[in-house]
């Protein structure tokens, strides 16, 4: 018989061994709750590579299941441990090893906040433009993991557009090193974008490289009121089609306007079926030319209450607020099934306009919140009783919106990836032979099965 | 107090976001999850509501391991009582026993004198000389030792009317501080009344989730400050406001006839700065030439502009340089007496805020509450002045 916490406090130091029940408890879920179904039977908490490359060689030895974990931040069930097993808390590698201005690059451990790293490039002048919204908590390995995104994708791009290079624990416990401090990389199979989006299933990242650009000097943000959701959908839209590009560009539905106002000063209008906040980014002259282009459209199509917001300080409430969108109206409901399907942008109104439809049909609360700028929204179904009607109603809901971002051409994920949440859709959205793929790819990398299992496609396929 | 059960509707607010990972000083010591608020409203839950899980020794060290410094609160989304929801875990669990009988009793008799003053205060230095580590300073002379009970009228006319509550730390580890805030009223034309009778406001209570004895020194001074005639009454210290405003209703029993007179007087607390800053300084300011630093207070979230005024007052000071730290709100570790149970942790938190003192070339810090004062002042890694923000109206 084995004794994880006795062997792993040998091979480690005590300190990184967790085995008390209370601590498994607090390692079963990530930001959904419902995901918790299984405590893991250990957490690690390593501080080197070395460190989990000697867990990982233990757990293959013992055909342990191994669960990477970042901030457990993540809305898929990626990090929850469904067979128990080993849960490796990464956090506390977070050491930035390199800022290197003359190449405009950054090296850092994989447990390095979002933020923190954020601040670190930025003192440089530099800029790392990945901005997931959780960016306070959630780490650089758990991004590269869901390949996650944010606002600023409209214009910069997801994280996946910034990894040069990865340092990664393989599941047999050997740790290579992938692409690396240069732009440009054309050496055989892109292994380092193969670990992107891999969702702590082929091996563990530990360290990253990633790929700056110069920090925009000035910003401005722009909030519009739209009377209708058609309306807001129609200038996301035009402003996309007049080659104007705003850093951000998000989409915030009627139903979560008034959840907001408690955190910002001037109140969005009650009335308003949609609000569309955006940020402009880069030199002042460029910023005032976008600006007017995003006026005049918006005077054109007959929308009024257009605010400017000077003040960074106010500018900054408005994106807090946005910030803390989900978990506010987490907060009111019982249950709140976040999806992240995305569609091509200029088939962005056609999702929007499904939207009520499915409600609808459904009779339960659909909101969208979400990336319009780059047709990644986010339709929250909302319930307030759990019970198995309302179950199954939203598994409806849900299986009409993912049908129809997929018949507008879209994907099932645009940031958040497959986790536990998503993988009973994923032959849907990629097809029987892709999916026969990618576990060809987890065999070949992973042969036992040891990380982070259960995760991407179902084991019983739906 | 609320009961227990009434506390679960707060914690399935908890939408599970994680945010609270980014403020905690307890977990950004370890990195351990367990410690954030996200698990504590689980295990809270597990443990002491659905009871579906033992309480273990672990589980306690989990409850008492928290600083009640409200950060997760205030990083909250949707704003978990998380702070009080560990008052009320540990109420339940120890039933305001935590502590020895002796320990108890002492605390209490402290509470009552608000602070360790006379013999008590003579004890801690002799105490000190032996070699016993932690115990504050006590100066010989309390500062109700130098304010009587009664009403101070101020230099020329009267602009306003105060009551000044002066709580255990001012009273008897900061004099000094007292003294400032009675000058700087007298200056500005305040004019200020210390009435008779007053307690502690009751947080070191209240953290040991003794709610008893937090009652009686609540209600002890409820009874003395509803008896008072003015609209404000003002504390030098954040976290007497916090109690004041955030926690005196609530730890009283639900149908407790004070409550009605408590949330009168909660309405009226003020921390003086915010409210100098509001109703402004008559008395010229002098210039200092200092280059000076703000550590902001944990208990700052009972008020929106207890942090914005000291930076406002240092603003209109001539010639002061003021520096910010990078994270100003970051917590010193103190968290009342939890620093003299939980050594290592509190050393911890502490080294990284003095640091980045330090890093800002400042040589005086600047913070409202006495607890940080002493906490950071005792640490032996920098020679800092240390002050309230009204001492730099009257630097010599
Ligand atoms: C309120 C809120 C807002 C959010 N907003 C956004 C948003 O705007 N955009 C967005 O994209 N996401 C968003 N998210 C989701 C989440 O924050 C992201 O998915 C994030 O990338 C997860 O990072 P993490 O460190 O928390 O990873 P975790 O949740 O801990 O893990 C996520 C996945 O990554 C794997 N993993 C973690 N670290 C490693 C590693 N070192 N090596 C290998 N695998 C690893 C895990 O096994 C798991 O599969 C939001 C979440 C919340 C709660
Ligand atoms: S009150 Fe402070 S120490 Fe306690 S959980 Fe919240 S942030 Fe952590
Ligand atoms: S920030 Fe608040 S809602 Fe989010 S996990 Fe922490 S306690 Fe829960």
């Amino acid at each position: 018989m084995i004794n994880l916490g006795k062997d792993l406090s040998r091979l480690l130091s005590k300190d990184k061994v967790k085995t008390d029940p209370e601590d498994l408890y607090s390692y079963a879920s990530d930001s959904i709750r419902y995901y918790a179904k299984n405590n893991p039977d250990a957490v690690i908490l390593p501080s080197s590579a070395e460190d989990v490359s000697t867990v990982i060689k233990y757990a293959n030895k013992n055909s342990i299941p191994v669960t990477p974990r970042g901030a457990g931040s993540g809305l898929a069930g990626g990090c929850v441990p469904v067979d128990g097993g080993i849960v490796l808390d990464m956090k506390r590698m977070n050491s930035i090893v390199e800022v290197n201005r003359g190449n405009m690059t950054a090296i850092t451990e994989a447990g390095t906040v979002l933020s923190n790293f954020h601040r670190a490039v930025e003192k440089e002048n530099l800029f790392y433009p990945p901005d997931p919204q959780s960016m306070s908590v959630c780490t650089l390995g758990g991004n590269i993991a869901t390949r996650a995104g944010g606002p600023r994708g409209v214009k910069y791009g997801t994280t996946g557009n910034y990894v040069l290079g990865l340092e990664f624990v393989l599941p047999d416990g050997e740790i290579i090193n992938t692409g690396g401090t240069c732009v440009k990389n054309s050496v055989g199979y892109d292994i380092t974008h193969l670990m992107t989006g891999s969702e702590g299933t082929l091996g563990v990242i530990t360290k990253v490289i990633s790929r700056l650009i110069p920090l925009p000097p000035c910003k401005k943000t722009i909030i519009v009121g739209c009377k209708t959701a058609e309306l807001a959908a129609q200038i996301v839209s035009t402003i996309t089609a007049n080659g104007a590009v705003p850093a951000m560009l998000e989409y915030i539905s009627q139903g979560a306007t008034g959840f907001l106002n408690s955190y910002i000063k001037t109140p969005l209008i009650s009335e308003m079926e949609a609000y569309l906040f955006l940020e402009l980014d880069g030199i002042e002259s460029q910023i005032e030319n976008e600006a007017n282009k995003i006026r005049s459209i918006c005077k054109d199509l007959g929308v009024s209450d257009i605010r400017v917001i000077e003040d960074a300080k106010e500018a900054k409430s408005y994106w807090d607020a946005r910030s803390k969108l989900q978990p506010i109206l987490q907060s009111f409901f019982k249950k709140l099934i976040v999806e992240d399907v995305t569609v091509p942008r200029d088939k962005f109104p056609e999702l929007i306009r499904a939207l009520p439809e499915i409600s609808a049909a459904t009779g339960l609360l659909v909101g969208a919140a979400g990336h319009a700028g780059d047709g990644n929204v986010h339709p929250s179904v909302l319930l307030g009783e759990v019970n198995d009607e309302t179950n199954k109603k939203s598994e409806e809901a849900v299986d009409m919106i993912i049908n129809e971002a997929i018949s507008l051409g879209g994907c099932i994920s645009g940031e958040h990836g497959i986790g536990l949440h998503k993988s009973a859709y994923l032959e849907k959205s990629i097809g029987k032979r892709q999916v026969e793929l990618l576990k060809q790819i987890k065999k070949a990398i992973d042969p036992d099965g040891i990380m982070n299992p259960g995760k991407i496609w179902t084991r019983e396929a739906k | 107090m609320r009961d227990f059960e009434s506390y679960k509707d707060f914690m399935e607010k908890c939408s599970h976001c994680s945010y609270c990972e980014a403020t905690c000083p307890v977990y950004l010591e370890d990195l351990l999850e367990t410690h954030v608020a996200r698990a504590r409203m689980e295990l809270i839950r597990a443990v002491l509501v659905d009871e579906e899980m033992p309480v273990t020794d672990r589980f306690k060290e989990i409850i008492d391991r928290c600083l009640l410094c409200t950060n997760c609160r205030q990083t909250c989304p949707v704003n978990v009582p998380v702070e009080e929801i560990v008052i009320a875990a540990r109420n339940k669990l120890y039933k305001g026993k935590r502590m020895g009988m002796i320990k108890r009793k002492l605390l209490k008799q402290i509470m009552e004198n608000r602070g360790i003053s006379g013999a008590m205060g003579k004890l801690s230095s002799i105490a000190k000389v032996a070699g016993v580590k932690n115990i504050p300073d006590i100066p010989s002379k309390s500062f109700d030792d130098q304010y009587e009970a009664g009403t101070y009228p101020p230099e020329g006319e009267v602009r306003a009317k105060v009551v000044y509550y002066a709580g255990c730390a001012t009273n008897t580890m900061f004099p000094e501080t007292g003294d400032i805030v009675m000058k700087v009223l007298k200056k500005n034309g305040i004019e200020v009344v210390i009435p008779e009778g007053l307690s502690c406001c009751g947080i070191p209570a209240i953290s040991e989730g003794d709610l008893n004895t937090a009652s009686e020194m609540i209600k002890r001074n409820i009874e003395v400050l509803s008896k008072t005639d003015t609209d404000i009454i003002i504390t030098d210290c954040t976290s007497c406001g916090m109690t004041f405003k955030e926690k005196v209703v609530n730890s009283l029993d639900v149908d407790d006839e004070f409550k009605e007179k408590a949330i009168a007087v909660s309405m009226k607390f003020r921390e003086i700065t915010e409210y100098l800053m509001d109703i402004g300084l008559t008395e010229k300011i002098k210039p200092v030439k200092e280059k000076v630093t703000y550590h902001v207070p944990c208990h700052r979230g009972w008020s929106e502009t207890v942090s914005d005024a000291p930076r406002k007052l240092m603003e209109m000071i001539p010639d002061l340089t003021v520096v910010e730290m990078e994270h100003p709100e970051k917590c010193c570790g103190a968290g009342g007496a939890f620093f003299m149970e939980n050594k290592e942790l509190s050393e911890g938190i502490r080294s990284k805020k003095t640091g980045e003192i330090k890093q800002t070339g400042a040589s005086i810090l600047i913070t409202q509450c006495p607890s940080c004062r002493s906490y950071i002042g005792n640490s032996s890694d920098n020679d800092l002045k240390i002050m309230h923000p009204l001492n730099l109206l009257l630097l010599k």
